[in-house]
């Protein structure tokens, strides 16, 4: 592993190096409020009977910190970092990355103080009320612009596919988000959905599914072509591969939101419109997801120490297995039983926990390596972080699965004579077992989020070139 | 049944059914378009040539990249 630093004059590194060590810290705080808000479901007492610490209130917080504050500053770090890397260039405007980083900055400041105190839009992944919609869509465009005439500005005559994958994401999610966030103002803090009734619900899962799908899977995919083909220091298995998966990804996307909304007021053939193009991706996804892994073909062998790359390669099992676990879950059959209980939080935990964390994670510390062009303060650490993320997540994924399919059959199972057999409350104490193993896998997980944070922050303490494994000491 | 759950009312779709049925089927002809551009085995040395762009990225700016 090269310990030579990359912070050369020609390219713009401070600002993927504030993003990234934001990105580390806002993870911690997400997971934390993640595993707190986990143990007030299975000890409602941890509510305090406190407005601003309960359930309601501290869940969008912790979407909006894990999605938008660690998934947002992962994305802009590692795009300003990819588009000079592989353009040849300096971003096109320093002040206008200055500006999304505290104009971003911002964004969670407010998340943090507006979102406890009760004001919200109502809209799952868009809590945040009209002012602060606006500062967003005008960071988001800001980044957007940098990071398209960074690409005008190129040496090189090809843009590499995971610029395609960032710019894309760039573009479907003004798209969503303007559209999404259309409201009527009343007060400074309070708006109504411009949509009514069952186009609103329709409108916010278009959205909602949309978040998902651009900014957590081709943002991410994004960083997957660059990294695991860096990190491995071999040639991606199929470019071709790679060009078909970006393209279905971005035809196929927009279409799904409707299975969000099975056996609701919403026209019938919408949810079977959703449900079908689902079943579809998992082809794109897993020629994706393959198409990383096989980039290994030949190099198996640095899994074996090489705790960055296991990071990346995992991640690309989670988002094989979470590709093929949305779209069955979006056939009515299946969606019957599993939507509105904890199998839905259990996939798109593995979707968050196992995909979008981890690629990340393997991102930075690749990052954190080339940028201060030094050894990380210990690969034991890393190796102890890989197997923390891995087992927390699955026994987080396991206890949902188990508490999700028990619920969906506990409120639907009937006695001979058509009644129910388990009232709800019945189905909410059956519950606890898992929620207390969720809370467990959460905390794991949390945990190994604070030793990556403790390995970063020794590593930038040590000299320029240091080399690694004090850990290996410890 | 299967042509019950595939009959379609079409003297009742409105304007938006038809916009949508139409961009329905122009992506799908896209995407067969695609696959077809990217697999024929014509474009295999021209896609597969960026494989290690970002194995050789140091040179952009200085080499054939230029």
């Amino acid at each position: 592993m090269s310990t030579h630093t990359l912070d050369e004059p020609k390219y713009n590194f401070e600002i993927v190096k504030w993003f990234t060590l934001s990105a580390v810290v806002y993870l911690v705080v997400g997971t934390l409020i993640g595993t707190f808000i986990a143990s007030q479901l299975a000890w409602p007492a941890l509510n305090f009977d406190n407005p601003y610490l309960t359930f309601g209130r501290l869940r969008p917080l912790h979407t909006n910190a894990v999605i938008f504050a660690f998934g947002g500053c992962v994305l802009m770090a590692t795009a300003y970092y990819i588009v000079q890397r592989t353009c040849g260039v300096r971003l096109w405007s320093d002040k206008l990355a200055w500006f999304t980083f505290w104009g971003w900055t911002t964004v969670i400041v407010l998340a943090v103080i507006t979102l406890p105190l009760g004001y919200t839009s109502g809209k799952e992944y868009a809590e945040l009320e009209w002012p602060i919609d606006i500062l967003i869509a005008l960071v988001w465009l800001a980044f957007m612009f940098n990071f398209i005439m960074t690409l005008a500005t190129r040496k090189s005559s090809h843009i590499y596919v995971a610029n395609w994958f960032f710019l894309g994401m760039m573009i479907m999610i003004t798209y969503l988000h303007v559209g999404n966030s259309m409201a009527i103002p009343v007060s400074l803090m309070k708006s109504y959905s411009a949509y009514a009734g069952v186009q609103d619900a329709m409108v916010q899962w278009w959205y909602g599914h949309n978040a998902v799908g651009y900014f957590l899977t081709a943002g991410f995919l994004g960083i997957m072509y660059y990294f695991i083909p860096k990190q491995a220091e071999a040639p991606i298995f199929s470019y071709r591969l790679s060009v078909l998966h970006f393209w279905a990804l971005m035809f196929g996307y927009a279409w799904l939101g409707a299975h969000h909304l099975q056996y609701t007021a919403l026209p019938d053939w919408t949810g079977s419109l959703g449900a079908a193009v689902s079943i579809a991706m998992i082809i794109p996804s897993w020629g994706g997801a393959i198409n990383g892994m096989m980039t290994l073909s030949g190099a198996w062998h640095k899994l074996r120490d090489d705790y960055i790359l296991r990071f990346l390669i995992v991640s690309l099992a989670f988002y094989a297995m979470s590709t093929f676990e949305g779209p069955v879950m979006s056939l009515k059959t299946v969606n019957a039983l599993s939507h509105y209980t904890d199998w839905t939080v259990g996939h798109v935990h593995s979707g968050a926990l196992g995909w979008v964390a981890m690629v990340s994670i393997g991102a930075i510390y690749h990052m954190v390596i080339k940028l201060w062009g030094r050894e990380l303060y210990s690969t034991s650490l890393v190796a102890l972080h890989f197997w923390m993320s891995t087992i927390g997540a699955v026994i987080y994924i396991c206890a949902m699965w188990v508490s999700g399919i028990m619920q969906g059959l506990m409120w639907r199972a009937t006695d001979d004579y058509g009644n129910l057999m388990y009232t709800f409350v019945e189905s909410v104490a059956a519950m606890h077992p898992y929620y207390a193993l969720r809370t467990i896998g959460g905390l794991i997980f949390f945990s190994g989020a604070v030793i990556m944070l403790y390995n970063i922050v020794m590593t930038l303490r040590q000299p320029a070139g240091a080399g690694a494994t004090a850990a290996s000491r410890a | 049944m299967i042509q019950e759950y595939f009959h379609t009312d079409w003297a009742a779709m409105t304007a938006t059914d038809w916009w949508g049925l139409f961009i329905t089927i122009a992506i799908f002809f896209c995407m067969v378009g695609l696959y077809y551009l990217v697999l024929k085995p014509s474009s295999k040395d021209k896609l597969e040539q960026h494989c290690d762009f970002v194995l050789k990225e140091d040179s952009i700016g200085r080499s054939k990249y230029e």
